[in-house]
């Protein structure tokens, strides 16, 4: 989509462009679901099962249907008996027969306000027959044991991808190195928990406002929960304060609210306390990640073999995707990488379910990869760095499965961070011998900007639409969650037309009049929505050009437009035309038609998740990063401090360098939340910090000055050369702490998160060692 | 929330009238805790007694005689900002300046603090270690404790019905130095781990008396008083400091749950107490490492 620069005066691309959406955002004036009030509108709660796996054997709802206010006391047992789920379809709406983790939602309630819908939940009672439990995905996974779903083995699905001659290679390996590594679960901690508004029109049809990132997949999913045809079925995304993975068509909250609009007369809010919202969210999956690597005396990567097992908790959801990027994505990193040999296991247990969350798997292999790496670099002597470049993908590569690298900037990446940070000064200097020591570590990153999957099209769909006045507005599926997809888009749009920023509004999506979309997950609206708007706004300019060479009588070779109007460069430059009048003249000449456009962008991309061999170039563009952080470890507290960290990140080219400072420094900030502070705490599958006082997300306080760098890599297939930013950043981080600190005290933390706990044992066993070691000498 | 009444006396003996006439009724003041257990329905009260308009709970004043007195209702940040506070007694203001975070500290009150009988606070151990009074008045009249009189055990407090928390009082001491250690477990917390207050008085290297407590990870703020015993009279050496750590982690009974198991508390409290003296002292061989 790259093509010569035309002359524009008003282009924001590259250039430092406030959000258009964040004024009303900071003058309180940006409306979110739970803002939205309707007339006679009702409120929901939910009561959440105690049990991790229970049977239900009586739901006593007679005290609650009798307060005086409560209008609706639902349970599973009034729910469409169809299951629903992403790809497999596991649950009904509320839980029926019975729960399989705590915080599943079991009873709701509809009441005149939220006080007496809370009131008739305390006056439900449930009777639950326990079942056994199983929350250890090694217990879940043997032979015999007890099961989430029967019949499944507790195996939710499976990955095996073997390529070249993985053992010959290891046989050829300088050195080969294997151990294991575990991550632990993230919440997305979005400012906004979930809230959903909907209700019913007279013609029978479910209108549903609510925080998404995936308009068409939400209205998709209910629309099929609820047994109603998807005409009759309407999604209308709100404000989002902040989505990260977790509002795109795996939470509850959302369907719950839909079905329940269709079980009364009168429109139904339902708006998740922040307890609700841990208990009822999909967070990340926690893996064990068992790596066997072999390098040549270079340090080049030859052979890789890995296991993974990951909870899925107890409906699979998306957590099989995320699986499935943990165990292939990161090999594709690295260029002469052929030989692997990889396994991938979800296994359901009783903990609360897995899925989506910002870098969809990528951080958690990641952590594992960007550890082993540094572990084999210090045994080859080599400066991890330099073998982080050696092995660097370039762009032209086809990597291990089959990535199609159009654009590379990891080397440049790391070139970048290194000398940002002054990693060979800091690398070479004495290392610290009293109570606190620095040290310092790398990591990278590999990540999509779109995934081809659903329905083999990765498209996305941009209606321009000129007014009579020439403004223009634009339609998409895709959401804007405070990442800036609505600035990217009416940016590519101003930029075409040439016109200022404030000449675009871009619409938030309804599924009753935007385009289809898959919606804003995996890094995709810049790269297909970006060159969907493109296109639109190129057919726009076609579109005006033509009419104002009929108008003006001068051929459309001699025109060009500026700021609204269409001026001819020759022979007569006094002449020229507004925008507005030809859109007026469009809907005279047109019969009747407006100036619209459709313009769709679906890339060269192959869909390899739906063959067993899962190779196949995925995505129209791959993003990198790299990150360093140093650290302080206090070896008397065993406190970790990020001294400072710098991260790099290959987006292509940066159309928004604000936004994509944005993004990568938030990115940063929730990769040394997982690495360091925060932490999903359950007993038997229950979460004992559901809130943000226990759930101790980075504050201002807690983390660096992030410095940030882009590399423009200039992707082939993105718009003006753009490429996703908004994931890859998280990736690196944990990697980049965890070989700081061993870097700074010689204890190496291979289970996240980095606590002040681990850290203090592992100085202990390493001083016990020592202690042995001089002994038996 | 639940639905409840909301009051406001304008003096202390209507607001003692209202709770004794309202048993299921709660106290405001800043309502930073009040307001997060009224949205969890941790709390239902039928009332809500705002103690906002009572103005005996304000200001900050001093006298040579009696010391400071801070009304139960000053913020935690103006206690920080208070000329009279930072004069007198410095360990508190500094204490409150770095307490929870901005919002808490702008919004919660010194007295509101002590009621609420949380042990992950500030303000208890620091109050403490200044031998502050806590004044207690109601219709029936005044009573005046100690701060180890006035927290009685996890969440719970000497406080009778009626009663309500006036201000509290420092007295003039001979104590010259101290400072208020808030241990933070990670960098991302608001609330201590553990805490550390010591007031003591110099001659050159060695010290002449001293008040030590551990709070945050005991029910009730702890003094040190073996540590304590051990401490005065000595030459603050390195090994002193090392040793008075030891027998005051000695001292406390942690407690344990998901923030933090008794042993690793335990451990952090002998750091942080050590590490105290010695930035106070910095006797030569001391790591020179700050405590927070």
């Amino acid at each position: 989509m790259n093509k010569p620069e035309i002359s524009n005066a008003f282009t924001t691309v590259g250039r430092e462009t406030p959000q258009i959406n964040a004024i009303e955002k900071v003058l309180g004036k940006a409306v979110y679901s739970a803002d939205m009030k309707m007339a006679g509108m009702l409120h929901a709660k939910v009561l959440r099962s105690p049990h991790a796996h229970a049977r239900i054997v009586g739901v006593h709802t007679e005290e609650a249907r009798a307060l005086p206010g409560v209008h609706a006391v639902l349970t599973g047992d009034d729910t469409p008996t169809r299951m629903t789920g992403i790809h497999h379809k596991q649950h009904r709406i509320l839980a029926a027969g019975k729960v399989r983790f705590i915080g599943e939602e079991v009873v709701a309630v509809v009441a005149e306000d939220e006080e007496t819908a809370r009131d008739a939940i305390d006056l439900i009672r449930v009777d639950y027959e326990p079942l056994p439990e199983v929350f250890d995905t090694g217990e879940a996974l043997r032979a015999g044991t007890i099961e989430v779903h029967d019949g499944s083995g507790n195996l939710a699905c499976e990955y095996n991808v073997v390529r070249g001659d993985v053992d010959a290679a290891f046989a050829q390996a300088a050195l080969v190195h294997e151990d294991s590594y575990e991550t632990h679960s993230q919440y997305a901690g979005y400012m906004e928990p979930m809230a959903t508004l909907a209700w019913r029109t007279s013609d029978g049809r479910l209108h549903i406002l609510t925080s998404t990132q995936t308009a068409f997949l939400q209205r998709m999913r209910i629309a099929d929960a609820v047994e109603m045809p998807v005409s009759k079925v309407r999604v209308i995304q709100a404000t989002v304060g902040g989505g990260f993975g977790g509002k795109t068509a795996e939470e509850c909250n959302s369907l719950i609210c839909a079905w329940l609009a269709t079980r009364v007369d009168r429109p139904v809010k339902f708006v998740n306390s922040r307890l609700d919202d841990f208990q009822g969210c999909r967070s990340s999956p926690p893996e064990k990640i068992w790596i066997k690597m072999g390098v040549d005396k270079d340090g080049i990567i030859i052979a890789k073999e890995v296991k993974i097992v990951a909870d899925c908790g107890a409906y699979e959801g998306l957590a099989g995707h995320v699986l499935q990027v943990s165990t292939v994505r990161s090999d594709n990193m690295h260029r002469y990488l052929k030989n692997v040999r990889l396994n991938g296991k979800l296994a359901y247990t009783n903990n609360p379910p897995h899925g989506a969350l910002r870098g969809f798997g990528g951080p958690q292999a990641a952590f594992a990869l960007n550890s082993h790496i540094a572990v084999m670099a210090e045994k080859l002597g080599l400066d991890v760095v330099e073998m982080l470049k050696r092995n660097a993908i370039k762009s032209g590569d086809t990597s291990v499965h089959g990535f199609q690298i159009g654009s590379s900037g990891l080397s440049e990446c790391l070139d970048q961070v290194s000398d940002g940070i002054g990693w060979d000064s800091k690398k070479t200097r004495p290392k610290d011998i009293g109570v606190k020591r620095r040290g310092i570590g790398f990591g990278t990153a590999i990540h999509v900007s779109g995934n081809r999957e659903m329905g083999n099209w990765d498209g996305s769909t941009v209606i321009a639409k000129m007014a009579p006045d020439g403004r223009v507005t634009l339609m998409t599926g895709e959401c804007d969650m405070g990442q800036g997809a609505f600035t990217m888009l009416a940016q590519c749009c101003a930029h075409e037309l040439n016109i200022p920023l404030s000449q675009v509004t871009v619409l938030p999506t309804d599924t009753d009049m935007s385009p289809y979309g898959h919606g804003s997950i995996a890094s995709r609206v810049t790269i297909l929505a970006g060159n969907a708007a493109i296109k639109a706004a190129r057919e726009v300019r076609e579109r005006l050009l033509t009419l104002a060479s009929e108008k003006l009588g001068v051929p459309k070779e001699d025109l060009d437009m500026a700021n609204g109007e269409v001026f001819a460069k020759s022979p007569a430059p006094n002449q020229k035309i507004p925008f507005g009048d030809l859109a007026r003249l469009h809907i005279y000449r047109a019969g009747g038609e407006a100036l619209q456009v459709t313009a769709t962008y679906d890339p060269p991309t192959f869909l390899a998740m739906a063959t067993p061999e899962q190779y196949g170039n995925v995505a129209p563009g791959y993003s990198f990063a790299a990150q360093a952080a140093e650290v302080e470890v206090d070896t008397e507290t065993g406190q970790v401090r990020v001294l400072e960290t710098f991260v790099s990140d290959d987006c292509g080219k940066a159309l928004n360098p604000l936004a994509v400072h944005g993004q990568t420094c938030g990115a940063a900030v929730m990769g040394i939340g997982w690495a360091l502070y925060e932490q999903m705490r359950y007993e038997d599958g229950r979460l004992l910090n559901g809130n943000f006082a226990d759930y101790t997300m980075p504050t201002a306080d807690s983390v660096p000055y992030i410095q940030s760098g882009i590399v423009e890599s200039m992707e082939p297939n993105g718009p003006y050369g753009a490429k996703g930013a908004s994931e890859t950043a998280i990736v690196p981080g944990a990697a980049a702490i965890a070989n700081a600190v061993y870097d700074a005290i010689g204890v190496r933390i291979k289970t996240l998160p980095i606590t002040p706990e681990k850290i203090l044992a592992g100085l202990r066993a390493k001083q016990a060692a020592q202690d042995a070691s001089g002994a038996s000498r | 929330m639940k639905d409840f009444d909301y009051l406001e006396p304008a003096s202390i003996a209507e607001a003692s009238e209202m709770m004794l006439a309202h048993p299921g009724g709660s106290v405001m003041a800043g309502g930073t805790a009040l307001m997060l257990a009224l949205r969890q329905r941790m709390v239902t009260p039928s009332h809500v007694i705002s103690l906002r308009r009572i103005r005996d709970l304000r200001g900050i004043t001093h006298t040579p005689a009696e010391g400071l007195r801070i009304g139960a209702l000053a913020l935690h940040a103006e206690v920080a900002r208070s000329p009279l506070v930072r004069q007198h007694a410095p360990m508190l203001a500094d204490m409150a300046s770095r307490l929870a975070n901005p919002q808490v500290r702008n919004q919660g009150t010194i007295g509101g603090n002590l009621c609420y009988g949380d042990p992950a606070t500030d303000p208890p151990s620091c109050l403490l270690a200044l031998n502050a009074d806590v004044v207690l008045r109601s219709a029936r009249g005044t009573r005046v404790l100690k701060v180890d009189q006035f927290a009685t055990d996890y969440f719970a407090t000497a406080l009778e019905p009626g009663e309500i928390v006036s201000e509290i009082r420092i007295p003039p001491s001979a104590f010259d130095a101290g400072y208020h250690a808030r241990f933070l477990r990670t960098a991302a917390e608001h609330r201590p781990l553990v805490n550390f207050a010591v007031s003591l008085r110099k001659q050159g290297d060695a010290c002449e008396d001293v008040r030590m407590v551990i709070g945050a990870s005991t029910r009730v703020p702890t003094r040190l008083r073996k540590a304590e015993d051990w401490m005065k009279g000595k030459t603050v050496t390195a090994r002193l400091a090392a040793e008075v750590a030891d027998l005051g982690a000695s001292e406390i009974e942690p407690i344990s749950d998901i923030r933090g198991d008794g042993s690793f508390r335990r451990d952090m409290a002998r750091t942080a107490c050590r590490r105290t003296i010695e930035d106070l002292f910095n006797p030569a061989g001391s790591a020179a490492t700050s405590a927070a």
